[in-house]
């Protein structure tokens, strides 16, 4: 991935959008959730301990709006932030089906930590939100990831 | 050379792990700090970072509010003007009626409008954030309603905003009765698998009194925290029975949190408890059919001087 000047402009304003867009707009789950994908994308760049900051503090924002399951979101995006930028060490992949793959599985582990850390209020069915939320909303993310890194040139398709 | 190439990547990589382990630590403790300190993290973040993004909603609230609902706001209007046209006279009436009992003036329920604000972000479900806080004379625990009944009641006051519950949250308990004040329960809220079967039922309904679907719940007043007389939804159907000794319902809730916009906070005044509210949400009884007129039996006159026989 080349994270370009532009690469990180976009990062940098993906959270504000994330939260421009479900709480400003109130669009909730029909906007995709920027903040994961941000985390994703800029753990890929950062050192571990920089991401693992990075991912609590923006889990930190979103916990402002928990009061049901306070610290769950700063927990998540930590353990995700580490995991994400361990990920360089082990995968080096440039290409458009890595990213989906890793945007997927990313955003879907998003959901599964959360829902583990998350206390017996919050929970809900495990194959709900596994298989049917999780899922959906991870393969937004990772289409919007996708399309987003195209267009901003970190990632280029590549040459049949 | 290379051994201290191989040292130094070492150093840096367990110092990484420590620092990021350090993060990972600080997340964890975020979930055990007290509840009042969690609260005030949350309103600091809220007030200052997060704040264009509330006041981006409360604004698009605002004329949604303005540009949609004027309609309906015109009919609401229409519809109080009419009654309080009709109950003019009322007012001087009761005014008269309490001075000839030397009553003190009645202590109406005091309510605050605010706009309701839907974060919208994983972990914030049960919860909406009010325009209001305590300047306006909003306190922990007062009841939220909409037009339409109970929606919940508040968790924390700020100074100019606050945040609330709705009846999904599974802490969600309130003392209800049926409006002939016969029957009494506790409706408490019942997670469904997905947000939308989230719905209410009524327990602790003794298994020989039987409620019919459609009839009318609302608050008791026990309890000291909701007023007596709120509504909170109509039976659907009987959900559960124990051993022949106790009965449950499905209640239809009378409010649909998701979709509230405008709510109202009941303050009360000066500390006191509000009084009731019942005649706000109960429903008009309908008016007794005029029984058919039956010729009244003349007694037989007497005759004067027959000793008081026919």
């Amino acid at each position: 991935m080349r994270g370009g000047p532009l690469f990180w402009l976009v990062v940098i304003l993906l959270p504000g959008i994330h939260f421009l867009l479900r709480v400003g707009f109130g669009a909730g789950p029909l906007a995709p959730d920027f903040l994961t994908l941000a985390l994703l994308l800029a753990a890929r760049e950062l050192s571990t301990t920089r991401a693992a900051g990075v991912g609590f503090g923006l889990g930190l924002l979103e916990d402002a709006f928990s009061i049901l399951a306070f610290g769950a979101n700063a927990f998540t995006l930590t353990v995700l932030a580490v995991a994400g930028s361990r990920t360089k060490d082990l995968f080096v992949g440039e290409s458009v089906s890595f990213f989906l793959g890793y945007l997927f599985i990313g955003s879907w582990l998003r959901y599964a930590i959360h829902w583990v850390v998350a206390g017996q209020e919050v929970r809900r069915g495990a194959g709900r939100v596994l298989l049917v939320e999780a899922p959906l909303g991870s393969l937004y993310v990772a289409v919007v990831g996708v399309l987003l890194l195209l267009a901003t040139g970190a990632v280029v398709r590549e040459a049949r | 050379m290379p051994p201290y190439e191989v040292d130094g990547s070492e150093a840096r990589s367990r110092r990484g792990l420590v620092l990021s382990s350090a993060w990972v630590l600080a997340s964890i403790l975020l979930m055990v700090l007290p509840v009042p300190v969690q609260q005030g993290i949350s309103a600091a973040l809220r007030g200052t970072l997060l704040a264009p993004f509330l006041w981006t909603q409360e604004s698009l609230n605002r004329t949604r509010i303005r540009a949609v609902e004027i309609e309906a706001l015109q009919a609401r209007f229409d519809s109080t003007v009419a009654l309080l046209a009709a109950q003019s006279t009322l007012g001087a009436e009761n005014a008269h009626l309490r001075a000839l009992l030397e009553l003190r003036e009645r202590a109406g329920p005091a309510f605050v409008s605010a706009s309701a604000i839907r974060p919208g972000t994983r972990g914030s479900e049960s919860m909406f954030l009010l325009d209001v806080g305590s300047e306006d004379g909003v306190a922990v625990n007062d009841p939220v309603v909409a037009a339409e009944g109970l929606v919940g009641l508040i968790r924390e006051v700020g100074p100019r905003n606050s945040l609330a519950l709705d009846w999904t949250h599974p802490d969600f308990a309130v003392s209800t009765m049926t409006l002939d004040a016969e029957t009494f329960g506790i409706v408490e809220a019942r997670g469904g698998t997905f947000r939308e079967e989230d719905r209410l039922i009524l327990s602790g309904i003794p298994f020989y009194t039987t409620l019919e679907p459609g009839e009318v719940l609302v608050t008791s007043g026990q309890g000291a925290v909701y007023p007596r007389g709120i509504r909170v939804g109509t039976i659907l159907s009987l959900a559960e029975t124990e051993a022949g000794w106790r009965r449950g319902y499905w209640v239809t809730p009378a409010v649909r949190v998701g979709s509230v916009t405008h709510v109202l906070v009941i303050t009360g005044e000066e500390g006191r408890p509000v009084s009731e509210l019942t005649h706000l949400w109960a429903e008009p009884e309908p008016e007794p059919e005029p029984e058919p007129e039956v010729e009244p039996e003349l007694e037989p006159e007497l005759e004067p001087g027959s000793g008081g026989t026919p």
